[in-house]
């Protein structure tokens, strides 16, 4: 009973229609190359992001990965240790920069954010130094 | 180049003799200890620095650019860490913050990007 019903199943497999050409490649090279996962959160990432052509973060928990060296985008360094987001600073012309920080090698490393950046860590990021209570006391802003 | 050199040499033994250096904007003669004896590396009245070490392959660096503070971090600590970047060659190095540095520029630096925020920050009072 086995034996018919493979001779069947290989028949019918024969008789099948070829399948479409497929015209959009899921490999190296092809369609969605470029794409990454996060090492922070594991969020799948596109490169597309709004207000930048370079994405080099994760929208969500604003980490990196540690692959150029000096150019941005020469792909050169060879670390491949997670950046995390440091802190926040500003370009004369007002646009917030991320700094970031090798978590295996200590480089630094500054970066403008994307328009789906997480809002609410970018901001609490900006606010980090002021948290602390006792800078203000030093400053004399309370007693 | 070589005149640079020259003088570079003679900070440098100005540091190692005396133990000052003129700080490379505002030109403030300031002794290379800090009050509590950590040696300094930033002028503590405009915070700017030299680049003077390659970061990434380690050693002397040949840029001698003026390095400007663009950024506060804090450390798990509670300290803070000064950005400083080379207004040359765009090198990031970050630096402890001295007992006797300028907190008016600090917190200016601090305080900034809540400044010029890239979207409304009103929506984070509700949280």
């Amino acid at each position: 009973m086995p034996r018919r019903s493979r001779s069947t199943h290989e028949r019918a497999r024969a008789n099948r229609r070829p399948q479409r050409h497929k015209d959009v490649l899921h490999r190296p090279g092809g369609h969605r190359a470029n794409d990454f996962r996060c090492v922070g959160c594991r969020l799948d990432v596109s490169v597309e992001a709004p207000g930048t052509t370079h994405r080099n973060h994760c929208p969500n928990c604003l980490a990196s990965l540690h692959v150029d060296r000096r150019i941005p985008g020469d792909r050169a360094a060879s670390c491949r240790g997670r950046m995390e987001a440091l802190s926040m600073s500003v370009r004369p012309d007002g646009e917030w920069m991320i700094i970031h920080q090798c978590r295996s090698c200590g480089e630094l490393s500054a970066n403008r954010i994307a328009g789906d950046d997480n809002a609410l860590i970018l901001v609490r990021l900006a606010v980090k130094p002021l948290r602390d209570p006792g800078i203000a006391r030093r400053m004399f802003l309370v007693p | 180049m070589s005149n640079t050199k020259k003088t570079l040499s003679r900070t440098s033994q100005n540091i190692l003799k005396i133990g000052t250096f003129s700080c490379i904007r505002c030109g403030l003669t300031v002794s290379a200890a800090a009050g509590d004896g950590v040696r300094r590396n930033h002028c503590p009245s405009c915070l700017h620095s030299q680049h003077v070490s390659d970061h990434i392959e380690g050693g002397p660096s040949d840029c001698q650019g003026r390095m400007s503070p663009i950024a506060i971090a804090v450390l798990r600590t509670g300290d803070w860490m000064v950005i400083h970047r080379c207004v040359r060659c765009d090198e990031l190095t970050s630096n402890p913050v001295c007992v006797d540095d300028n907190q008016l520029i600090l917190m200016r630096i601090a305080v900034r990007p809540l400044a010029q925020p890239p979207f409304p920050l009103e929506t984070f009072g509700d949280l």
